[in-house]
């Protein structure tokens, strides 16, 4: 019996007791990590009067469905939203993998002449910015991009840093000597990027991609500067509107006429639970499906020079 | 080679910077085309509420009757609650094409703004094109919102002074046959207070979130910033609110009813009382009242609540302030701005129009004086205040015939307060506001509330505020309020 045990034991394995509290940290961790989400879905099914009553709890005492009724009762804006993110989030993923594989693909060839100036060019624009009335004068009036769709889409497209990270993946985990063996093939420079660099950068790419897919999502900044049109107004940033409008309220209360005419007019507060849960969802599932390409990109690039 | 590349992004930035102006200085050009004066102008208003599906719908209907009124057209753009003061801050820097917007003490600063020059100085304008505002609005409206002696908006008429109330939840008040009658300082409330905590300690005897603060005869310069001035107006100083007698009074008595359980412990840091009045689980609380106030705040959390004054009825800054519209510093046509306001303020068909819709789609009239919502008023949802002149609006069902008389008689009885129309600014001691701003976080709400023990947290309160410079603002403020009084009252 012992000796199976210790057999069993190899050189890699932590002992099991050290086994038990790494795990156990791990998974504490992982519950503080998924808890405050399990307890708004929670909140988003407990009866709004018992909220009122008895606060926030774990088990609540009665549960209900309304929050979600009622959204989907009054949801075609709800809805709405939901479309115009998933529009921004795919073409805006699309768009910026796009541009950014690209740039950073020229910028990462030795052979290229302005390589230098066009990494300092990017590179520039994460230490400079030109704040945001010149970038809101250049989005409306100069792109004349005001209440479009692409003004969600354009301002996230290309991001300095995703460009050096993949940059940085390209250089480091794809050698020239492949590049070469698709000249002396007789491929040209689209051919070689499109059929040799991008499948072997797979996991860079979906990492950045993730993070952009992540940034769309999550974006409502540039919906409040640039988007007026209801219908138009993306899924964050609809929520956003929501929570500040409800502190607006809050800190005038003062001024008995605002206070009385709109909070009727406000989600309750299990409504605005069930928005999140509504908003987050979706994004969830993004997950597994870039997990998919970190775990192939382990074994991607394992080229013998 | 690294030379010429560096020369070539030079050049590159060059011509992109170049390019850029020019074409934004097109942009900004092409609107000034404007010249012909049989063309009806378009007027664009900007406004504060949740976006409304039909409000391009409205605008339709209400720029037909403009048009015949003023030959003007109406453009209205809702910005939402919470996006408002920073989204006009954007797009008036920017140089947005805007007309008419909202501005008040508390979504996009009046005072503040003004002073920047977003807004029209309207003197001129107000004597040649707004006779009717001049004759309609309580005169208390105009003269409280002018900045540094000019007018640069048209508040809304509506309830003028304001006026601290003690709500009671009336069920309680019948449950145990409670006497509010007596009830108006701080103090009074002890009794009441008591006979509740013994009969049900389930109730939060006395509500109040993080901003509560107890009331004393003082205007604040800055709405609740430590720089007060007397309502007496016997010297017209400028005090911190904390080193008075009224406050410190006021304070001990607040911290006695901490300690007795009277007030819910997490006072201090909790943000609204809103669970409290959902649940009904409250004795009393202080809110700001109008006419018919009991209504609808009773019609609004389902069970009766009532109210006795807690104060005298004051005109000041922030009630004035309450809802403004101004015309924009960059409209390109401000006389018909100021011509649509004026009608606005004077003509309840159009008021009512802009209000609540159009009629037979998003309301009716019963009779003459009231009228009733539709089914798709939710679709034009508006916030009454911030639209002009309330006292022309139709009533609802249930309103009482004479409410806009109530409002009259209501404005009528505030006193002005003797700082009123007078605006600190504190642009020379900005730092030392910032630095008092951080020592409130720190000791405002919990001792407000009552949570800790001013005997001991209040001197510490009052060094700290001083150390932050306090006395600088006092003094800065006392000076500018010294030049005030000789110009306005000598």
């Amino acid at each position: 019996m012992l000796n199976v045990m210790k057999r069993k034991r190899d050189f890699h394995q932590v002992s099991p007791a050290w086994n038990v509290v790494f795990n156990l940290i791990a998974g504490i961790f992982a519950i503080l990590c998924v808890f405050p989400f399990l307890f708004v879905v929670i909140i988003s099914f407990t009866e709004e009067k018992t909220l009122a009553t008895d606060g926030y709890r774990i088990i609540p005492k009665a549960w209900s469905l309304e929050a979600y009724q009622y959204i989907f009762k009054t949801g075609d804006t709800l809805l709405r939203s939901y479309g115009v993110t998933i529009l921004v989030t795919v073409v805006g993923t699309i768009v910026s993998l796009l541009l950014i594989s690209l740039y950073a693909y020229a910028v990462s060839r030795r052979s290229f002449a302005y390589r230098r100036f066009f990494s300092l060019f990017a590179i520039f624009t994460m230490l400079f910015s030109g704040g945001m009335i010149p970038t809101y004068i250049v989005v409306t009036q100069l792109l004349g991009l005001k209440d479009s769709v692409w003004a969600l889409i354009l301002p996230l497209a290309v991001n300095a840093f995703y460009i050096m990270i993949l940059r940085t993946f390209y250089i480091t985990g794809i050698p020239d000597a492949i590049i070469e063996s698709g000249k002396i093939d007789g491929a040209g420079e689209f051919r070689i990027f499109t059929t040799l660099v991008l499948p072997l950068s797979l996991p860079g790419l979906a990492t950045i991609g993730l993070f952009s897919t992540l940034g769309y999502w999550n974006d409502w900044f540039n919906a409040l500067l640039y988007i007026d049109d209801p219908n138009k107004v993306p899924l964050q940033s609809m929520l956003m509107q929501i929570e500040s409008s409800m502190q607006f309220i809050q800190q005038n209360s003062a001024n008995s006429s605002i206070s009385l005419e709109i909070l009727q007019n406000m989600p309750q507060d299990t409504a605005r639970m069930a928005m999140v849960v509504l908003a987050s969802l979706p994004i969830i599932f993004a997950y597994p499906i870039f997990q998919r390409y970190f775990v192939q990109g382990l074994t991607v690039g394992s080229v013998k020079e | 080679m690294s030379k010429m590349t560096k020369k070539t992004g030079l050049t590159a930035a060059a011509t992109v910077t170049a390019l850029s102006l020019a074409l934004s200085a097109c942009g900004g050009n092409d609107a000034k085309s404007d010249g012909a004066s049989d063309k009806p102008v378009e007027l664009i208003w900007y406004t504060i509420g949740t976006p409304q599906k039909d409000v391009d719908t409205v605008m339709a209907e209400v720029s037909k009757y403009t048009q015949e009124k003023i030959n003007a057209t109406i453009k209205m753009k809702m910005i939402d609650w919470g996006d408002y003061t920073q989204k006009m801050q954007v797009l008036v820097a920017s140089g947005e094409p805007m007309d008419i917007m909202f501005t008040s003490a508390g979504g996009f600063d009046y005072v503040q703004n003004a002073r920047k020059g977003a807004f029209l100085e309207l003197d001129e304008l107000l004597d040649k094109y707004g006779q009717g505002i001049k004759d309609t609005i309580d005169p208390g409206f105009l003269s409280g919102s002018k900045v540094d002696g000019h007018n640069y908006g048209i508040p809304a008429n509506k309830e003028l002074p304001q006026l601290e109330v003690w709500r009671f939840n009336q069920n309680l008040v019948d449950k145990y046959k409670l006497d509010t009658t007596a009830v108006r300082s701080l103090d009074s409330l002890e009794p009441l207070l008591k006979t509740i905590k013994a009969q049900d300690p389930s109730i939060t005897p006395f509500a109040m979130d993080k901003n509560y603060v107890p009331y004393v005869p003082y205007d604040y310069l800055v709405t609740n910033m430590p720089m007060a001035v007397k309502l007496d107006g016997a010297d017209l100083k400028v005090v911190d609110i904390l080193e008075t007698d009224e406050m410190k009074q006021a304070l001990n008595t607040m911290h006695k009813y901490y300690q007795a359980g009277y007030v819910a412990p997490e006072a201090a840091t909790t943000g609204s009382t809103q669970d409290l009045m959902t649940s009904g689980k409250w004795l009393l609380d202080r809110a700001q009242t109008q006419p018919l106030a009991e209504t609808s705040w009773s019609a609004s959390n389902g069970y009766p609540i009532t109210s006795t004054p807690a104060s005298d009825a004051v005109i000041t800054n922030t009630s004035v302030q309450g809802s403004i519209m101004a015309i924009s510093a960059n409209s390109e046509h401000p006389e018909k701005a100021m011509e649509f306001l004026n009608l606005l303020n004077t003509d309840p068909v159009l008021r009512n129009m802009v209000d609540s819709g159009i009629e037979g789609t998003h309301y009716e009239k019963i009779d003459d004086k009231h009228m009733k919502n539709l089914d798709a008023s939710q679709n034009y949802n508006m916030p009454s205040y911030s639209l002009g002149n309330n006292m022309l609006l139709y009533l609802n069902e249930n309103d009482p015939d004479d409410k806009w008389e109530q409002f009259k008689k209501f404005n009528a009885e505030g006193k002005p307060s003797p700082i009123l129309g007078f605006n600190f600014d504190s642009t020379k001691v900005s730092t030392e506001m910032t630095a008092i701003q951080n020592v409130k976080e720190q000791f405002w709400a919990s001792l407000m509330t009552g949570t800790v023990d001013p005997a001991t947290y209040l001197p510490k309160a009052i060094e700290q505020f001083k150390a932050a410079g306090l006395d600088k603002v006092i003094a800065e403020a006392q000076t500018q309020l010294d030049a005030w009084v000789a110009a306005n009252k000598a």
